[in-house]
C-alpha cells in the first residue's frame, strides 16, 4: 500500500504533538519513542521510521515550526508593503506564537542546549536551512527593491539573523513578564538596533567598527543565557567562521 | 538610531537623573544671581519636560498630565504639550499582528473581514487602525506592550524628582493623582465601560457616540464603531460659518454640563483631539480614557456655591461654601478672607465669568485662557503651599471648564448659559 505525501505528512505531525505532550508531562529523558507511539496511535516500527533517535524528533519539530509560521505569514496579503524589519519581527513573533502552546517544552529543549549535555548546540544549526533561506529572500526582495544597500558579508547575514533567533528564543525561554511582553519589547527594540544598522550605511563605511559593535553586545548577550562554556564557545566559533570569512 | 525607547528603570533613571543634576544647577544659579523667579520656573518646567521627552512613551503622557495638573506652567508649554500626543513611538506592522493576536486570539486578517495595518491616528498611549467587518467600519485602537508595567517605574522616579525640587511643595496628589489616571488611561476594558455608559446615558441631539464591540476589545485592544468627521484643527482650517462655530461650542458646553448634572460623570480630558466635528452639525465624542464620577454631596455644594457666586452674595457666606467643600480651612475670619480674596476670588470670578450673563461671546474676549492661566500663574506664586488643601474634583472640573473655554476662545464662538442655568437651578 502506497502511503501518500500528505498522509505521510499528517502522521509525523500527530506523531509530534504526542511526543511534546509527553516530554512536557514526564520530561525528556523519561519520554521513550514506545509510548509516544502508543500516544500517537501509530506501531513502534513506524515511529522509528519516521524519527530513529528522540534527537531527530527534536529538530523535526523545529522544522515543523518554520514550515508553519511561514505558511502563516503567507496568508499576510499585504506582506509585501511590510519593512524588512517588520517582515523579519513578523517572522519571529509568529514562531515564538507557536511556540507558546508547547512552551514546557521548549523550556527543556533550551535547558538541554544551554545548560546540560543533552543536546548538541551545533545539531540546532541542521534544522534552520528553511529559516535561513526565508530570511535570505526577505534580504534579497530588500536590497533589489533598494530598501537597504547590499550590506557587506550579505551572505552571513541570514546565519547571523538565525543566531539572534536562538537569543531571542533563549530571552522567552526565562522571560516572566505578563504576556511575555518584555520579549515584545526585546525584539522590537533590538530590531530597531539593527535596522538601524542595516539603513545607516555603518557597516560598509566602517566594516570593522560596525561588526565589533554588532559582535561584541550579540555574544555578551548570548553569554548571560549560556552556563555552558561549549555551546558558548561553539556559538562565538560560528559567529568567527561568519565574521572572519 | 530609530526611535527606540531608553528601556529598564536604570536607563530611564539616568535620563530623569540628569534632569535633576540641571535643575539643580538652576536652583543654585538663581541662587547666586537672585534672578527673575518667573523666568526660572520656566526654565525648570522645560528641563522637566525635556527629560520626559527623551524618555518617551508613557513619559510623554506623564509630561502632558504634569502640565495640566502644576498649573503654574506657562502657556508656552500648552503648545509643546499638544505637539508630543504624536510623540509616542508607532507601532510597526509585525507589532500590531502580534498584538492582535495575543490580545484577541486572532491575527487580524482573522479578527475582521479588513484591517488597515497602517494606523490612520495617533491615541494616547497608542494608535488607531481602520478595519471593517461585517459590512461595518470600525476603529481599533491597540496599545503598545509593556506601558502599564514602565508607568510604574516612571512615576516613582518623577515623584523623587519633584520631590526634591517642588520647593516645600506638596506634590504627593500630583503624583498620585496622574498615576492613577494614567492607570485608567492604559484600561481599555474600564475605557470600554465609560463609552457604554456615555453612549447609553448622554443623550443628546447631535452627539454622537461610538459603539463598542466588546467581543473585537481587550485590555489593550479597543474596538469601536467608526465616526468619520474632521478634527478640531482640519474644522477650524475650512473657515466654518460663525452659526456653525456657536452651534458646536454650545454643543460642548451645553454637554458637559449635562453630563456632570444628570449623569455625574464627566468627560475630563478637554484635549480637542476628542472631539470629531461630523457632517450636519454632529459631534462625535471619542477617548473615553479620562472620565471622572463625581459625588452627590459635591455636586450639591459645587452647586450651591456656584448659585451664590452668580448672585453675588458676600464674600462671607461664599467662604462658608468653600469650606464645607474643603478649599478653604477654617480658621480666623481675617486670614480666611485674605486667603479668599488673594488665591480664590480671583480664580472664581474667571470661571463665573462666562455664565453670568445670557450669552458670552468668546470672540470679543480673545484673552480669556491667558488671562486664565496668567491668573493661575499668579495665585500659584503667592500661595505655593496651598495646593493641596484644594478639592480634587472642584479641581478636575475647573480645569476642564477652562480648556474647553480654552477651545471656545480659538473658535471665536459665542454661546448662550440659558440651558446650563436653568440645569444648575434645577439640580436638588
Amino acid at each position: 500500500m502506497k502511503i501518500t505525501q500528505s498522509a505521510k505528512e499528517k502522521t509525523k505531525i500527530k506523531i509530534l504533538q504526542s511526543a511534546v505532550d509527553l516530554i512536557i508531562e514526564k520530561g525528556f529523558d523519561n519520554a521513550s519513542l514506545r509510548e509516544m507511539a502508543k500516544n500517537a496511535g501509530v506501531s513502534n516500527p513506524t515511529i522509528y521510521n519516521y524519527f530513529p533517535s528522540k534527537e531527530k524528533l527534536l529538530y523535526a519539530y523545529i522544522e515543523q515550526k518554520h514550515k508553519e509560521s511561514i505558511a502563516s505569514i503567507q496568508e499576510i496579503e499585504d506582506f509585501h508593503t511590510y519593512t524588512l524589519r517588520e517582515q523579519l519581527q513578523t517572522l519571529i513573533e509568529t514562531e515564538l506564537e507557536l511556540y507558546l502552546e508547547d512552551r514546557e517544552f521548549i523550556i527543556q529543549i533550551a535547558d538541554m542546549v544551554f545548560h546540560a549535555s543533552g543536546l548538541k548546540m551545533g545539531k540546532l544549526y541542521e534544522t534552520n536551512a528553511l529559516f535561513i533561506d526565508t530570511v535570505d529572500e526577505m534580504l534579497s526582495i530588500a536590497i533589489e527593491a533598494e530598501e537597504i544597500a547590499k550590506p557587506p558579508f550579505r551572505e552571513h547575514i541570514a546565519k547571523l539573523f538565525w543566531d539572534y533567533y536562538i537569543m531571542v528564543v533563549a530571552y522567552w525561554v526565562k522571560d516572566d513578564s505578563e504576556m511575555f511582553e518584555n520579549t515584545t519589547q526585546f525584539i522590537d527594540h533590538s530590531l530597531g538596533l539593527a535596522d538601524a544598522v542595516l539603513h545607516s550605511d555603518i557597516l560598509s563605511k566602517a566594516s570593522d567598527l560596525g561588526m565589533f559593535f554588532f559582535k561584541t553586545h550579540m555574544l555578551n548577550s548570548l553569554q548571560k543565557f549560556a552556563s555552558k562554556k561549549d555551546s558558548f564557545n561553539l556559538i562565538k566559533r560560528k559567529l568567527g567562521d561568519v565574521l572572519h570569512g | 538610531m530609530d526611535n527606540a525607547l531608553p528601556t529598564g528603570k536604570l536607563s530611564r533613571g539616568k535620563v530623569v537623573g540628569k534632569a535633576l543634576l540641571k535643575i539643580g544647577a538652576k536652583k543654585t544659579k538663581r541662587f547666586v544671581t537672585n534672578g527673575d523667579k518667573t523666568q526660572n520656573h520656566e526654565e525648570i518646567a522645560d528641563i522637566i519636560f525635556d527629560a520626559l521627552g527623551a524618555l518617551k512613551g508613557v513619559s510623554v503622557k506623564i509630561a502632558q498630565q504634569i502640565a495640566l495638573g502644576m498649573p503654574f506652567l506657562p502657556p508656552a508649554y500648552l503648545e509643546k504639550i499638544s505637539k508630543s500626543f504624536n510623540a509616542i513611538p508607532s507601532i510597526n506592522k509585525a507589532l500590531v499582528r502580534k498584538i492582535i493576536k495575543t490580545e484577541l486570539g486572532l491575527y487580524p486578517q482573522d479578527a475582521f473581514d479588513t484591517f488597515e495595518m497602517t494606523a490612520f491616528a495617533a491615541a494616547s498611549l497608542g494608535q488607531v487602525h481602520l478595519a471593517t467587518k461585517d459590512g461595518e467600519r470600525l476603529a481599533v485602537k491597540v496599545q503598545y506592550p509593556g506601558i502599564k508595567k514602565s508607568i510604574e517605574s516612571d512615576m516613582s522616579l518623577i515623584h523623587f524628582g519633584m520631590k526634591r525640587f517642588a520647593k516645600g511643595q506638596n506634590v504627593d496628589h500630583i503624583v498620585g493623582e496622574i498615576e492613577a489616571r494614567l492607570y485608567e488611561e492604559v484600561d481599555y476594558v474600564l475605557e470600554a465601560k465609560n463609552c457604554d455608559f456615555f453612549r447609553e446615558n448622554l443623550q443628546i441631539k447631535n452627539i454622537i457616540i461610538p459603539e463598542v464591540y466588546h467581543d473585537l476589545s481587550s485590555e489593550k485592544v479597543l474596538t469601536t464603531s467608526y465616526l468619520e468627521g474632521l478634527d478640531f484643527d482640519t474644522y477650524l482650517l475650512a473657515n466654518p460659518s460663525q452659526e456653525s462655530r456657536d452651534a458646536y461650542a454650545q454643543l460642548i458646553f451645553d454637554s458637559f454640563f449635562h453630563a456632570l448634572y444628570k449623569l455625574k460623570s464627566i468627560h475630563a480630558d478637554p484635549n480637542p483631539g476628542n472631539f470629531l466635528f461630523m457632517q450636519g452639525g454632529k459631534l462625535g465624542l471619542i477617548d473615553f480614557g479620562c472620565v471622572k464620577k463625581v459625588e452627590d454631596d459635591f455636586l450639591q455644594m459645587y452647586n450651591q456655591l456656584h448659585i451664590n457666586l452668580l448672585q453675588d452674595n458676600d464674600d462671607l457666606s461664599i467662604i462658608q461654601q468653600y469650606i464645607k467643600l474643603g478649599m478653604i480651612e477654617e480658621e480666623g475670619e481675617e486670614k480666611m478672607l485674605k486667603f479668599y480674596t488673594e488665591v480664590i476670588k480671583p480664580l472664581d470670578t474667571l470661571y463665573k465669568e462666562p455664565l453670568v450673563g445670557d450669552s458670552y461671546n468668546f470672540k470679543d474676549n480673545p484673552d480669556f485662557a491667558k488671562r486664565g492661566f496668567e491668573m493661575i500663574f499668579e495665585v500659584q506664586q503667592k500661595q505655593f503651599h496651598s495646593v493641596h488643601k484644594l478639592n480634587e474634583q472642584f479641581l478636575f472640573i475647573n480645569r476642564t471648564l477652562l480648556g474647553y473655554y480654552a477651545l471656545f476662545e480659538k473658535m471665536g464662538a459665542r454661546i448662550e448659559t440659558g440651558y446650563v442655568k436653568k440645569l444648575l437651578k434645577e439640580y436638588r
